[in-house]
């Protein structure tokens, strides 16, 4: 019993420092890789080719002044940087590297990643309420607004791979892509794919909808007054949550830890691969497009996935019942 | 120039009680090599500023390339252009608003000492930024190329770290009589 | 002690009551291209007014030009609209031209409309990348500096600055060109004309820019004559109205070019314009270059301007609109005085109609296609 606890101890602190090694060089690779596409070099000098820079980002970060604006709201203020990142964190949780390897296989994966996700959500709301500022206060309240409306059409997306593989259990649902074309439920979920991954930039605050925090328009958005280490926190939480979007669009959607060959020793490399590419597309995304508008961003979310995202549900059932067994 | 603490940054709330010289080596490490900019651009030296953050000049190589636009996430406030009385506030203000420690480049003939515009008649613009908050670094240039301002750079990186990124070039190290 | 107008809110916009907040966009604020400070006045995410604050750039231009003699003025034209130094060092010297009624040789005036169309288009590429950043997206805005840096690297070569050029001079220019430039202006133009269309193909298409960017901010030709705004401005509500062609300067009659109008005044329509124009400009340049003749390049003037007794009223077009220079002298080294109408301070008074009513994104889209610069607007 005690082994048990010890080594699920042992299997989070693991689990976690490599999740942080993975956020960390996250945002090197974003600047890397976006610098590329324009036509520069990221960061190359602080060690070779800049690996070392997102060390010396989190060092400096880490040993800021903490600036506190005096008619923020004090316990909410500190509150909600943290809520955001333990939100985005707990939901690593339930994912399955492998075949048998998650910290917590539990039944209700999927649901349990959606709840988690709109708990980071309202850390966002909590940071633009509690900095006592305008342009903080604006961040929130479209933060808040965008979060609601994806979430359903993200849930929705998934509903189908959910009624494919009968079950919400992460591993189950990996399981039961083996009988589908390519091993992948991207192919007969077209539509889910396409609703999930255009929701999932919404629900990370990524561009083309990073209105909360957009940069040319609201300074900083939610996160205007947060200085050094609390700024680094929702940076992480944001991150985290990039990884977490990529490892259930992975699951769900691209097979999971399954791959064309066994490679030894090393299960996870497929999983990693495409998390991998669904995170460069995040990066390729944001490289490329412009900013919606917020009530664009409205209607595209009620309008068009919505709908399309309840079609895919129909038509997923009607396939199951009659043409499927 | 003179004493400033330059290493520890203009503006420290207070010096610290114990000195513990590797970990301030590291510190200081690290902080040289993310110092992320203000976007402060008043005049024409902003658009050089720019250009030093663009595809040639590339400012992001040596982590200085996360241009922030909130003054509580940024460590250098790069003056870029003319400050006039009426302005002046607002630098003030922005400079007091960013966490220590902190770090101003005055960049640009303007932002120096008055530039172009120190006449004697003069009624609107400050002679000088260092009139309203400590400057550590001074590029002058009407405006600077991109490349002074990326010395610039390197010049505050070896005020935090002792040394030097790149050798000088001889010409700049044997002084003339 | 007095209150700092820095900090004080005018009272030109209504007392508040109900749920409106002002919001202070202000004079350091990523999406106002400079130190303008506009104090919005909104409803949630509606703005009901928006006032722009105006001043916090002010540099003393006329003065300083009643007090500099004529060629001492010179270095000071380039840092009113840096992004478009050599259009206001044309207006300069064109301006004490007419006045003194001084010749300027014609290769001179050949190498004069090079440059100065070369800067149209490194200012409307710059543009072009600004006015994407406000909507969001960065990456258009580092291939335009990409290109932009070529065109500095050819100015460079011929007038020694990269950004803020004096390189006129009353009769002529300063130093004359090389064939090795006219030979990288035309590979230049080539490869220009060759990237274009990745422009294009970026931003043009794109669905969300364009849901940004149509039915957003139309001005009508009526409006836009009453506010006199002038420039790209004017015609993208259709209004062919450009000074090159309407009161020619310089030697713009002997080249060909289209005048481009747009037809909804709106935001998509400015943006077409100037992509069109920066076509436009590669066509004089290629004229220019294929037909430039030898000879002289700078005729022979005192070196003290003394102007005779007159005024003098000089209109260019810069990248941003009609720039009007005038003069009046009363004799003397120095000007008796200077006034410059710039096209920013009249684009700017048709903002604070436009953005009523509007949502905040919106605004600051319009803001960013009128193209201000704000140093000009202050002066």
């Amino acid at each position: 019993m005690v082994i048990e606890i010890l080594l699920t101890i042992l299997l989070i602190v693991v689990v976690f420092s490599v999740i942080m090694l993975h956020v960390a060089y996250a945002t090197y690779f974003e600047r890397k890789v976006i610098g590329h596409m324009q036509v520069r070099m990221g960061p190359m000098r602080v060690g070779p080719h800049g690996l070392l820079q997102p060390i010396a980002d989190g060092i400096k970060l880490f040993f800021k002044e903490d600036v506190f604006p005096e008619t923020a709201d004090k316990p909410t203020f500190y509150a909600a940087p943290i809520i955001c990142l333990v939100a985005a964190l707990t939901s690593i949780a339930v994912i399955p590297f492998w075949e048998g390897m998650a910290i917590s296989d539990i039944n209700i994966g999927l649901l349990f990643i959606l709840a988690m996700s709109s708990l980071a959500g309202w850390g966002v709301v909590l940071a633009g309420w509690a900095s006592n500022s305008k342009y903080a206060f604006l961040g929130g309240l479209r933060a808040s607004a965008q979060i609601i409306s994806y979430e359903i059409a993200m849930g929705l997306s998934i509903v189908g791979v959910m009624m494919m593989a009968g079950s919400l259990n992460m591993s189950e649902i990996v399981k039961a892509q083996a009988q589908s074309p390519f091993g992948i439920y991207a192919i007969p979920q077209v539509l889910g794919f396409f609703v999930f991954l255009v929701a999932m930039l919404a629900e990370t605050n990524r561009t083309p909808f990073d209105m909360p925090e957009c940069e040319s328009e609201l300074v900083a958005g939610y996160c205007t007054e947060y200085a050094g280490f609390r700024f680094a926190l929702f940076f992480l939480g944001e991150y985290v949550g990039m990884i977490v979007m990529a490892s259930v669009g992975t699951i769900c959607f691209l097979g999971g830890w399954t791959g064309p060959f066994e490679v030894p020793f090393f299960p996870i490399i497929w999983f990693m691969l495409k998390v991998y590419f669904l995170i460069f597309f995040f990066y390729w995304v944001r490289a490329t497009l412009p900013r919606y508008r917020y009530d664009q961003i409205m209607a595209l979310g009620w309008k068009v996935l919505i709908p399309l995202a309840l079609g895919n549900v129909i038509l997923t059932g009607i396939m199951k019942t009659f043409v499927w067994h | 120039m003179e004493e400033r603490g330059t290493a520890m940054g203009t503006g420290s709330t207070l010096p610290p009680i114990i000195h513990i010289a590797q970990l301030e080596k590291i510190l200081n490490l690290a902080r040289a090599n993310s110092l992320w900019p203000l976007t402060f651009g008043l005049a024409c030296c902003a658009i050089e500023m720019m250009s030093a953050a663009g595809p040639r000049f590339d400012l992001d190589r040596f982590g200085a390339g996360v241009f922030r636009a909130t003054p509580r996430q940024a460590d250098v406030m790069i003056v870029a252009g003319t400050v006039t009385r009426k302005m002046a506030p607002a630098v003030v203000r922005l400079y007091d608003q960013m966490p220590a420690p902190k770090w101003v480049i005055a960049m640009g003939n303007c932002a120096i000492s008055g530039g172009p515009f120190k006449l004697g008649y003069n009624y609107s613009v400050v002679e000088g930024v260092d009139n309203l908050i400590p400057v550590d670094v001074y590029v002058p240039g009407c405006p600077p190329r991109p490349e002074a301002l990326i010395e610039a750079f390197i010049k505050l990186q070896e005020n935090l770290t002792g040394t030097r990124r790149f050798p000088e070039s001889p010409e700049a190290t044997t002084e003339t009589a | 002690m007095t209150t700092n107008p820095a900090t004080t809110i005018r009272h030109s916009l209504e007392p508040i009551g109900d749920e409106s907040f002002i919001l202070n966009l202000g004079p350091q604020h990523p999406g106002t291209h400079g130190v303008l400070r506009i104090i919005v006045k909104m409803d949630g995410e509606y703005v009901l007014d928006a006032d722009p604050v105006l001043g916090y750039g002010h540099r003393m231009q006329e003065k300083i030009a009643e007090n500099m003699t004529y060629s001492q003025m010179l270095p000071y034209m380039a840092r009113m609209d840096y992004l478009a130094a050599l259009s206001y060092n044309q207006a300069w010297v064109c301006a004490v031209e007419k006045l003194c009624e001084y010749e300027v040789p014609d290769r001179a005036e050949y190498i004069r409309i090079i440059t100065v169309e070369l800067n149209r288009i490194s200012s409307h590429l710059l543009w072009y990348g600004a006015f994407l950043l406000d909507l969001g997206a960065f990456t258009p805005f580092l291939q335009a500096f990409a290109d932009r840096e070529k065109i500095l690297d050819l100015l460079e070569s011929v007038t020694g600055s990269r950004l803020t050029y004096c390189y006129y001079r009353f009769g002529g220019v300063f130093q004359d060109i090389t064939d090795s430039f006219l030979c990288n202006v035309m590979d230049y133009i080539k490869y220009l004309r060759e990237r274009l269309p990745s422009y294009h193909d970026l931003v043009s298409g794109n669905v969300i820019f364009q849901h940004r960017t149509s039915g957003i901010g139309a001005i009508t030709c009526s409006d836009a004559a009453e506010y006199g705004v002038t420039g790209p401005i004017l015609r993208g509500t259709g209004i062919s109205y450009d000074v090159r062609r309407n009161e020619p300067y310089s030697i713009y009659q002997r080249f060909h070019f289209e005048v481009p109008t747009g037809e909804t005044g709106g935001c998509q329509a400015r943006y077409t314009v100037r992509m069109q124009e920066i076509e436009q400009s590669l066509n004089i340049i290629e004229q220019a270059v294929t037909t430039i003749p030898d000879g002289p390049i700078k005729s022979k003037v005192p070196k003290i301007i003394k102007a005779p007794e007159g005024e003098v009223a000089m209109a260019v077009e810069t990248p941003r609109g009609e720039l009007v220079v005038y003069i009046v002298s009363r004799g003397g080294k120095t000007p008796y005085r200077v006034k410059f109408r710039v096209p920013s301070f009249s684009n700017l008074s048709i903002f604070q109609k436009l953005a009523r009513g509007k949502l905040l994104q919106d605004v600051l889209g319009i803001l960013g296609s009128l193209d201000l610069v704000i140093p000009e607007i202050d002066r």
